[in-house]
């Protein structure tokens, strides 16, 4: 599904990641841990071609960095979901549409969009924010908006970053249940986090980085 | 499709200040380009319409003989681009010239012999007009023996045809002038409106919008800006030119001879469409995913 091949990313003067490997199976449910400015966001940039890998060549879902044409990432993205670090939400648009839009620059009709949303907003349990903007609700709201649009494509991979760092413990629960629930849907996630426990006893498999080296990669 | 429509009509009504100014800019542009390709277009139908009221006065030696007079007539009715000659006598031409003067008719009393010449009126072919040709002819007629002297219209001709050449590289001149401006006003006001929206479109490009699908917009609201204008242009156009033509002096034969085509109408509007198209495309330029 994903596969990093000697991967460096380099910022300016600041190494991200340094010769980076490691491949990830279709419907696996892997953590990115590691203090922060490891590498955790970057990587998951790389593989929704936020940023573009320096040396290494990253392939996804049967696409490879160095032979992707530029017309073809937006197709590739659209099976990669993302809850953003920093949510990205449209400001002017209330939470309903800032979902919808995830299916309309798919083409999918109106009505069809009416369904999925309610379906989404039901999973985040925000049904009845449909109508707010973004700035009328908490940091924990936003960020359930974020994963509802994360996921309401129905993407191959959900790519989650720091989805659970606005929640107090019980919301963090409930976001950890239904990402459990998507997963088993046979859906490849990855999480970030620098939560140890967020991973701990869920037998989960664990990447962690440090100052953009592989420190550890194998089951929790 | 249906949707950068929608999109691009909410834009269009929040950012209505900007966009109405826009309209403004370009229909002001748009309009003079209409007067242009008005005013083109009328001094080309001037000079088609020259040859309808373009005579030709061939004055004859005083000593012609009735046979000569009689054979040029014969060679001249069958010329292509001649479609009537008349034969004007020196004593026809003293009585007209004693009608026109009617009651100061007296000042040619004094006169012993008739001092003009006889003539021959030439009405041109109006279907088979052709500039040089007529101009070849009435060099012709001035070598002819026979011939005292061509007059013509030459005046007029070739004023109305040199003014039209002239101005037909101004116009060209202003026409490109205009449009450049009216595509950059397109342009900049496409390119306000996107980096307004900068974030926004940052964010589609990362949920996996194409091109085609952030570009739609915008490039609607381009085009849609330079029809608006070219629209209001024309009715400007329409209106200036009623009022006028109504207020206008009929006895005036130049107002009465102006005509604004509509194909003109359609040009202005369509051209506002192109031209605001052509903007939004520079504008929005290359995109990267
Ligand atoms: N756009 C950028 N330009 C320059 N440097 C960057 C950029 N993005 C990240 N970096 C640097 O790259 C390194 C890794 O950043 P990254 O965001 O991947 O860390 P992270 O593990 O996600 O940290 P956090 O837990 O704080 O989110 C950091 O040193 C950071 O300063
Ligand atoms: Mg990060």
């Amino acid at each position: 599904m994903i596969h990093f091949k000697n991967v460096t990313k380099i910022y300016d003067n600041i190494t991200a990641l340094r010769n980076i490997s490691f491949s990830i199976e279709k419907g696996e449910y892997v953590f990115v841990t590691g203090p922060s400015g490891a590498g955790k966001s970057t990587l998951l940039k790389l593989i929704y071609l936020a940023e573009k890998p320096d040396e290494g060549i990253i392939s996804i879902a049967g696409y490879s960095t160095d032979t992707l044409k530029d017309r073809a990432i937006p197709y590739l993205r659209r099976n990669i979901g993302v809850v953003f670090q920093d949510f990205k939400l449209l400001e002017n648009k209330n939470v309903y549409d800032n979902i919808a839009i995830a299916l309309r620059i798919r083409g999918v009709g109106e009505r069809e969009i009416r369904e999925r949303v309610h379906e989404a907003l039901k999973l985040v349990n925000l049904r009845h924010k449909a109508d707010s903007l973004p700035s009328a609700l908490s940091g924990g709201e936003q960020q359930r908006v974020t994963i509802a649009r994360a996921i309401v494509g129905e993407p191959t991979v959900l790519l989650a970053d720091e989805p659970t760092g606005n929640l107090d413990a019980d919301n963090a629960a409930g976001i950890m249940k239904i990402f459990r629930e998507i997963n088993a849907r046979g859906t490849t996630i990855l999480f970030a986090t620098h939560n140890r426990d967020l991973y701990k006893n869920t037998g989960c498999r664990v990447i962690k980085l440090d100052s953009g080296n592989i420190v550890y990669d194998d089951l929790e | 499709m249906f949707y950068s429509a929608k999109v691009a009509l909410k834009s269009l009504w929040f950012y209505r200040w900007i966009n109405l100014l826009s309209v403004l800019t370009i229909a002001t542009g748009l309009f003079i380009y209409g007067v242009v390709l008005f005013s083109l277009y009328n001094l080309e139908r001037a000079t088609q319409r020259v040859p309808e009221k373009f005579t030709i006065t061939v004055f004859l030696k005083n000593r012609t003989t009735e046979k000569q007079i009689q054979r040029l007539v014969d060679s001249l009715s069958r010329e292509r681009i001649i479609s009537r000659v008349k034969y004007i006598s020196k004593e026809q031409a003293l009585e007209e010239l004693k009608d026109s003067l009617a009651d100061a008719a007296y000042v040619l009393e004094g006169l012993d012999e008739n001092p003009l010449f006889p003539s021959l009126e030439i009405k041109l072919n109006e279907d088979a007009f052709d500039k040089k040709e007529t101009e070849l002819f009435i060099k012709r007629l001035k070598g002819l023996e026979i011939v005292e002297d061509v007059f013509y219209g030459e005046d007029i001709f070739s004023t109305i045809k040199s003014l039209y050449q002239n101005f037909r590289v101004v116009a060209l001149t202003l026409i490109v002038l205009f449009s450049v401006a009216v595509v950059f006003v397109c342009y900049s006001t496409v390119k306000i409106l996107f980096f307004r929206r900068k974030e926004e479109i940052e964010i589609y490009k990362l949920l996996g919008a194409t091109k085609g699908f952030i570009r739609g917009p915008f490039i609607f609201e381009g085009t849609f800006i330079g029809i608006l204008g070219g629209l209001l242009a024309s009715g400007a156009l329409y209106t200036i030119f009623s009022v006028l033509k109504g207020f206008g002096n009929p006895e005036i034969p130049l107002m009465r001879t102006l005509e604004l085509n509509p194909i003109i109408m359609v040009i202005v509007p369509v051209s506002g469409m192109v031209l605001g198209f052509i903007g939004s495309i520079i504008a929005l330029g290359r995109l990267k995913y």
